[in-house]
């Protein structure tokens, strides 16, 4: 049973040793810009998400204080979730120029 | 004597809440003539086909806006108890069906002349375009009523 377990300590020692993660003669260059690219546009749409979910839970919480106050609320509610999406927009516009 | 002292104030605050209860159409009449106006001027300065994309993503932006409109109408409807018609299940498929609409015109866009692209994107930003237009015009309308 010991020798077994050290057999597969081994093995497993070496399945990180596979020639296919050696370093090759020609060097591959990696393209940050798009992995940055795709990082900021998560970053982005999960925040905007956020935003989005934070207003419409305020908006919601104020209708039902104040039902009176529907027409400012609507308003406000309307123009702030039409701004943040447009903020994801902005990032998307950004990714699209940066990486062609 | 109380009386033209209270209802004064009363009829500013009527005029003044009819003034801003407006915003939404006027939004809507800003984003219909600024669509139109810099499409030719993208025609003008950069070709047909940015043109041509950007009257798409000002289309698209148009129909988000409005969509935005109904489903938050039958979100404050619902919040306040006053739902006339419209389920909630119809509210949110309504919310995530613009994003599906914005999907396919970038696609269709991007499949029949990947020039008007950036013509797309940039029209995509008409609402926030408008929104400013409605900012300076209620801040001359604040000026020319003295504040």
């Amino acid at each position: 049973m010991n020798k077994l377990s050290k057999l597969f300590l081994i093995l497993s020692a070496l399945s990180f040793a596979v020639p296919a993660f050696a370093q090759g003669g020609v060097s591959s260059e990696v393209n940050w810009v798009a992995i940055a690219a795709g990082f900021s546009m998560a970053f982005a749409s999960g925040i905007c998400a956020l935003a989005q979910g934070k207003a419409t839970a305020a908006a919601a919480e104020g209708l039902a204080r104040n039902p009176a106050a529907r027409p400012g609320i609507q308003l406000a509610l309307i123009l702030g979730l039409a701004l943040i999406e447009s903020l994801a927009l902005y990032t998307l516009v950004i990714i699209f120029v940066k990486v062609k | 004597m109380d009386t033209p002292l209270h209802t004064e104030p009363n009829q500013q605050q009527a005029a003044s809440e009819r003034f801003y209860s407006g915003a939404l159409n006027r939004i809507r009449q800003f984003m219909a003539s600024l669509g139109p106006l810099l499409t030719v001027a993208a025609w003008w300065k950069f070709g047909l086909y940015p043109a041509i994309g950007f009257a798409f993503g000002c289309a698209i932006a148009y129909v988000n806006f409005y969509w935005l409109k109904r489903v938050i109408n039958g979100f404050v409807d619902r919040a306040t108890g006053t739902a006339r018609s419209g389920s909630g299940q119809g509210i949110v498929s309504r919310f995530l069906l613009r994003y599906v609409l914005m999907a396919i015109g970038a696609y269709v866009i991007l499949a029949v002349s990947p020039a008007s692209l950036n013509g797309l994107l940039v029209g995509l930003f008409l609402p926030v375009a408008a929104i400013a237009c409605e900012a300076a015009y209620e801040l001359y309308a604040a000026l020319a009523r003295g504040l």
